[in-house]
């Protein structure tokens, strides 16, 4: 073995990694060879320290890495679900359809062309405005668009950008599912207090909604921060959801929840009753 | 028998998307330690790894089932930093409180002299690591703490293996002299 190969089998060596036979060969270079020796010691030692280094071993990602993780794929397999028959029949109808002789081909181009001139023609004449169709259609476009603008907020690292997020989900359909389950996952898991009682405020808009109802009375249970759990509590009340009261007596029997909580409980109980 | 990750990540390709959590709950430690070594930032290396597995649902169908699954997530984990490279912000993180918290090996023959040292030579090791250029530090990076094997690394930078251990070779020795240096100007 010559000085220049040594380059390539230390890193093996460090790595454990290294067939006897080699490793028989290294070790009579190096027996040999002081320079090389005294280099690969002091390289090794290195190899060594820097397993030492890293530290971070410790470091583990936060929870709402993989909430977020979770919300991500989710809203992919629904987008999955609802794009694929769609596109799946369109593929089939054109292949069904499309000639596969030439000629035939050629005259459907021309047909095509023929067509396209006809509507051309027809279009050169003032449009009469369809208004009530477009508007509404248009109007169906803005509140989708504000209803993936609102979801994807709501899936920003920042506070300020999931609270952004609420401002908009104020303005989607009140039956809109996914944005009412994303706020009522916030209430739940959100990591940030202000983005948690903005999103409790915003579920009021949702007040109609069963879900919502039950949304709510569900994350009571789930909540740390007194604040929030007042905030549950109030909204509650002020929706008159009666099918709340077990959930506020559970809350006056658990020990760890603050007195001012159970007492807030204890009076939103009698005035459901 | 649990399945390979080659093998979930072709299911995930036929479509079959829900198999990725189980990718994810595997490798997401990993990443996130990956990440937070290039980028000493928290909450950047959290949307990496974010960015990591939204690429894998986008390009799914580009997953080559004879290609390594962890050859490919890193391919595509140094693609998303790259990407982002310019973009910095967030906490970062601070090893070296990290580091006073790690245990010294618990060794009789070790006088407390030594040990002051050796914790002295890992921090300046650290430093040595911060200086060190990035291809460098990315290739040690993944094969000393990310324990990948040099095949693997060789899949990643798409090179010979030879090629992989010949740079690891001359990385570990860049280290030394930038470290040696620093031992210098602390001793001077």
């Amino acid at each position: 073995m010559t000085c220049d190969q040594i380059h390539e089998v230390l890193p093996d060596y460090w790595a454990e990694g290294m067939a006897p036979a080699a490793r028989v060969a290294l070790e009579v270079h190096l027996g040999e060879c002081e320079a090389c020796r005294r280099e690969a010691e002091s390289l090794r030692a290195l190899w060594i320290g820097l397993g030492l280094v890293p530290a971070a071993d410790k470091l583990e990602p936060s929870r709402e890495m993989r909430a977020r993780f979770y919300q991500t794929l989710t809203a992919y397999q629904q987008g999955l679900a609802e794009a694929k028959p769609a596109r799946r029949g369109f593929g089939e109808w054109i292949s069904e359809w499309w000639p596969k002789q030439p000629l035939q081909q050629f005259a459907a181009a021309a047909a095509m062309l023929v067509a396209g001139l006809v509507v051309g023609w027809e279009l050169r004449r003032p449009a009469v405005p369809e208004s009530s169709n477009e508007i509404s259609q248009l109007k169906g476009e803005v509140t989708q668009m504000r209803q993936l603008v609102a979801l994807s907020l709501l899936q920003q690292q920042s506070a300020s950008e999931r609270l952004r997020g609420i401002n908009y989900a104020y303005q989607v359909d009140r039956s809109d599912d996914e944005v009412l389950n994303a706020l009522l996952r916030t209430v739940s898991q959100d990591s940030n207090v202000n983005v948690r009682l903005a999103a409790v405020d915003a579920l009021r808009n949702f007040a109609t909604e069963p879900a919502a109802r039950r949304g709510l009375v569900e994350a009571l249970g789930k909540q740390n921060s007194p604040l929030v759990q007042v905030a549950i509590i109030d909204t509650l009340v002020d929706l008159k959801v009666k099918q709340a009261v077990p959930a506020f007596r559970s809350l006056e029997e658990q020990p760890e929840i603050s007195p001012e909580v159970k007492q807030r409980a204890q009076l939103a109980v009698q005035r459901l009753q | 028998m649990e399945a390979t990750d080659n093998h979930l990540m072709t299911k995930v390709g036929a479509g079959d998307v829900s198999q990725l959590a189980v990718l994810f709950e595997r490798h997401n430690k990993a990443l996130f330690r990956f990440f937070v070594y290039q980028t000493r930032d928290r909450e950047l290396a959290e949307d990496l790894v974010q960015d990591v597995f939204f690429r894998m649902l986008r390009y799914r169908a580009s997953y080559d089932p004879r290609q390594s699954f962890t050859g490919w997530m890193y391919q595509i984990a140094r693609n998303a930093h790259i990407d982002q490279a310019t973009k910095r912000r967030g906490e970062v993180v601070n090893f070296d409180e990290f580091l006073e918290r790690r245990p010294e090996p618990a060794s009789a023959d070790l006088t407390a002299e030594d040990r002051l040292r050796r914790s002295q030579d890992v921090a300046l090791l650290k430093r040595a690591m911060d200086r060190l250029p990035a291809d460098k530090r990315e290739l040690l990076i993944l094969s000393r703490y990310q324990g990948l094997k040099y095949e693997q690394i060789a899949e990643i930078l798409g090179c010979e293996v030879g090629t992989v251990k010949v740079r690891v070779f001359r990385a570990v020795r860049a280290l030394g002299q930038i470290f040696h240096e620093l031992a210098g100007e602390k001793a001077s």
